[in-house]
């Protein structure tokens, strides 16, 4: 149909660019600003300091071997995980195991398994100290850094790979073991080449959250292994150098933004098998042998146990004295959460429950928009919300502190700034599932919509928005547990008026109140199973076919 | 409610595209179709041909380069589709999966601001026409591809559209669902009286369903008329092809005696009473026989002499191909028992009828048949 005129999509496209423009193009461009501007002369000398100092050309290389080894790693893992889900024929018992010890890690708040690390190979470790009498073993270092963000990010690549291998039509490989390929040859030559693009994704996806990783490294990299985000941050707090962190910022801008583009121009275009969300219809093929069933659920039960064990590890900290000195039950460290750490448990839920509805909203809209109307510049809104949400928050972060720190704009001590920050940086998840539902939405069940008289209003109304409700849901969701759990752009914007639950665990860290931190995380863990479990029962109100299951908009 | 029975007039209707590799091409060109009141018209045609796009055009999806489309007396080439009172099937169905079945066929009636009471009465009684009584509370996901489409034409009747279009909606049926669904159709569009439109590239199905049928060829209505019309009086060998199977014989012009045409061809003379006007001795031509006009004979019986290749056993019938005089012919005879069978490679004769025989010229579709 011709597109007319509308006012009110006129409107908010207007809105959304004038929000975008403020929120997501002028911290950037402020950032970028303070990096090479001084006292109105344009300058390079910011960024030559750091590009010439030895220490932070070490933090950049040590990005990226961290990156590249969890990247490699974790796919692998994922890839194991995914697998066994997908090909195993496992019991459903099992199966839903399998699924909770993945979602654990991707809906903790980023400290959790760092905690557990300290607790069991820390200096009174309860492995190599209590277990192993080891006394002179560092945790700190790449080892541990990577350990920890290996099974803090394995599950984005689960959630990527088994909905892929699920996809992949069973006779396709049916038909390499009617040609007389062994199980391991259809494997080697059919399911492994039809899962590479999405492997090369995974991996991407993990380099840059590894890279990104701010929490994971300031606990447990250590003196010896800096790495940039943490770099940034000691720059801005500990030495109030706003044009240094920038120029950090800068540098770490670089191979995020590579791998971004990589992952969404060049990788996404060469997937094989499309992914409708409808299942095949067909049993999954039977491409493993007894033995290697075995050694697969071996394999995972292992990295689920230790995802078990840092968890429990978690929950005993919390409702002991002091773990590694003083085993007596208590519940002390709850009531120190719930009278010194109330106000960040009450300005978190405040700012998570602003949040969650404004960034749905937000989602949903964009989202609605660059799909279904012609307007100019859709591709480039599209792109342009995808940039808080692809860059590193620490990035994003310091750029709204320089950008909101001045009047007309001072935001800076709000909590508006942090709402802002965590609407602009995670509803990009729901805007992708909205575009997404949208795409499966055929276009018939609109014009059958219009064929029995009913105008784009009402069209809108009853056929589009209860079919794209799933994606609301699914943005609410995620903004919500993001606001629970992210720290690494909120660091910077928190203040006495307003903090979170998370900079609180920091802070318990670094004071060694390692009891009250553990009980911080479990609380934060509960109330976002709570959160989950109910969106998932409103999900299930909707009968959407293809609905896009919540957890897999969890791996962004 | 009752509403007029309308004829639908598509005026001189064109629809261009810009093709990724062809450029701009024409997926519609001067279309032109009278549809009767009350009258079921098909478009037939091959993919690409244009039917659909025609469809979509008078439903109001999508909006002509050029050309006009009437309802009635009404001009509604600018009215968009939820204005137009239609009813459409789509191929896939196109059933809101959040609703339920009832809700899916109330659809249409809730728009249009019905009461409750209505609402209940008239989806009840549709759903009892085309047999789902019982079904009102199920989803799309639950129900057989056959049981979607009965849903689809229930939710395209219960509004009493002035127009019932159908694009495709038995392609996603099995064979014998489809015959009993098209009838089904054919059934209900009798019993409510609507003017409807029909799109299908399934000669057979447009023959058992349709009071006339329009075969479409890149983007053009090529022929109009009964399924007997397309069948018998071809007006080119396209047509001749896409309804039914043929046998295509070429030929050169003896001479025109009165309304008759003797031509050369299988190395006898052929005569037609079915010939484009102006021919000339010598003219090159095509002969259409249908596989069924031809009749077998013991050999020497008839003049033209042939032999079996091979046969095919189907039953009710049997097909044989024959080679005569250099051509390969298809014979289709019925099954008159096990000794009527003749065995590959006797030699037989054959005949048929004048007027089972069609003349065109070369370029085919040029000439009209007399």
């Amino acid at each position: 149909m011709g597109m007319r005129k509308d006012p009110a999509v006129t409107t908010a496209v207007f809105v959304l660019w004038a929000l975008l423009a403020l929120f997501v193009v002028y911290p950037l461009a402020a950032l970028f600003a303070r990096m090479l501007v001084d006292h109105g002369t344009f300058t390079t000398a910011g960024l030559a300091a750091v590009l010439t100092d030895r220490h932070q050309i070490r933090a950049f290389w040590n990005s990226l071997l961290l990156a590249l080894l969890v990247g490699i790693a974790g796919t692998m893992i994922g890839f194991l995980f995914a697998f066994t889900a997908a090909r195993g024929r496992l019991p459903r018992v099992l199966l839903t195991v399998l699924d909770a010890a993945v979602l654990l890690p991707l809906v903790s708040p980023p400290f959790t398994t760092a905690i557990a690390m300290i607790f069991s190979f820390g200096p009174r470790g309860l492995i190599t100290y209590d277990l192993l009498g080891l006394k002179s073993v560092t945790v700190y270092g790449l080892t541990s850094t990577l350990f920890s963000e290996v099974l803090t990010y394995f599950p984005i690549a689960y959630l990527t790979l088994r909905p892929l291998l699920t996809a992949i039509d069973s006779n396709v490989e049916g038909m390499a073991l009617s040609l007389g390929a062994s199980r391991w040859r259809v494997f080697r030559t059919v399911t492994l080449p039809l899962t590479i693009p999405g492997l090369a994704n995974a991996f991407l996806l993990l380099f840059a959250a590894s890279l990104a990783d701010f929490a994971t490294p300031l606990i447990l990299a250590g003196n010896d292994f800096q790495v940039l985000p943490t770099q940034a941050y000691l720059q801005i707090t500990g030495l109030f150098d706003l044009r240094g962190g920038a120029a950090l910022s800068f540098v770490l801008l670089l191979p995020a933004l590579a791998v971004f583009l990589l992952q969404r121009y060049w990788v996404s275009r060469r997937y094989y098998v499309t992914i409708t969300g409808k299942g095949a219809g067909q049993a999954p093929f039977d491409s493993t042998s007894p033995g290697a069933r075995a050694v697969l659920l071996v394999a995972c039960a292992l990295v689920a146990l230790v995802i078990v064990y840092f968890y429990a590890l978690l929950l005993y900290a919390s409702v002991v004295v002091a773990l590694g000195a003083n085993h007596a039950f208590t519940l002390q460290h709850y009531r120190v959460i719930f009278t010194d750490g109330l106000k960040a448990i009450r300005d978190t839920l405040i700012i998570a429950g602003l949040a969650m509805p404004l960034g749905g909203l937000y989602g949903i809209l964009l989202g609605y928009l660059v799909t279904k109307k012609a307007f100019p510049g859709r591709r480039t809104m599209e792109l342009v919300s995808m940039i808080n949400y692809a860059l590193p928050g620490t990035i994003v972060g310091i750029a709204y502190l320089i950008a909101f720190n001045d009047p007309p704009l001072e935001l800076t001590g709000t909590a508006l700034i942090i709402i802002a920050c965590y609407i602009f940086r995670y509803g990009p998840t729901g805007i992708r599932a909205t575009v997404a539902l949208l795409q499966q939405i055929d276009k018939s069940l609109e014009e059958a919509s219009q064929g029995l008289g009913a105008g784009s209003g009402t069209t809108f109304r009853r056929v589009t928005l209860p079919l794209i409700m799933p994606a609301f849901f699914a943005g609410l969701g995620v903004v919500f547990i993001r606001s629970m759990t992210a720290i690494s752009a909120t660091i910077f914007l928190v203040s006495i008026g307003w903090t979170l639950i998370t900079v609180k665990i920091l802070e318990n860290i670094t004071e060694l109140s390692l009891g009250p931190a553990a009980a911080f995380s479990v609380l934060v863990v509960v109330i976002v199973f709570v959160v989950i479990a109910l969106i998932g029962r409103v999900l299930r109100l909707f009968r959407a076919p293809g609905a896009v299951p919540m957890t897999s908009l969890l791996g962004g | 409610m009752t509403v007029e029975t309308i004829g639908v007039r598509v005026d001189g209707v064109s629809k261009r595209y810009a093709h990724r590799v062809k450029g701009e091409i024409y997926a519609a060109r001067d279309v032109r179709l009278d549809v009767r009141p009350g009258e079921f018209l098909t478009l037939l045609g091959p993919s690409g041909c244009g039917k659909t796009t025609t469809l979509r055009m008078i439903a109001g999806y999508e909006k002509p380069d050029a050309g006009r489309i009437f309802f009635g007396g009404q001009d509604v080439t600018d009215l968009p589709a939820n204005k137009r009172n239609i009813g459409f099937v789509f191929q896939n169905y196109a059933l809101f999966p959040h609703l339920s079945v009832f809700e899916n066929v109330a659809y249409g009636l809730r728009v249009r601001g019905q009461t409750d009471d209505v609402i209940q009465k008239s989806v009840g009684d549709v759903l009892a026409l085309v047999g789902l009584a019982g079904y009102e509370q199920q989803f799309s996901g639950q129900l057989s591809g056959g049981e979607q489409q009965r849903v689809a034409l229930a939710r395209a009747i219960v509004i009493r559209p002035r127009v019932l279009l159908f694009d495709e909606p038995l392609s996603n049926l099995d064979a014998k669902l489809r015959v009993q669904l098209r009838q089904e159709i054919r059934d209900v569009q009798r019993r409510l009286g609507i003017t409807t439109v029909y799109v299908t590239h399934d000669q057979e199905e447009a023959m058992a369903v349709s009071d006339r049928i329009a075969v479409m060829h890149q983007g053009s209505v090529v022929q109009e008329g009964t399924a007997e019309d397309l069948y018998y009086r071809p007006a080119s060998q396209f047509v001749a092809q896409f309804v039914g199977r043929v046998n295509l014989v070429a030929g050169r012009v003896v001479e025109t005696v009165g309304g008759r045409v003797n031509i050369a061809a299988l190395g006898t003379t052929i005569s037609a009473r079915s010939a484009p006007r102006g021919l000339a001795p010598g003219d090159p031509v095509q002969l259409i026989i249908r596989p069924e006009a031809i009749e077998v004979a013991r050999a020497g019986e008839e003049p033209l002499t042939a032999m079996v290749v091979s046969r095919s056993f189907l039953g009710e019938k049997l097909e044989y191909l024959l080679r005569c005089a250099g051509e390969t012919l298809q014979v289709v005879r019925y099954n008159a028992g096990p000794e009527a069978v003749i065995p590959d490679g006797a030699t037989i004769s054959l005949r048929f009828a004048e007027d089972a025989v069609t003349v065109l010229t070369e370029r085919g579709g040029d000439g009209r048949p007399t």
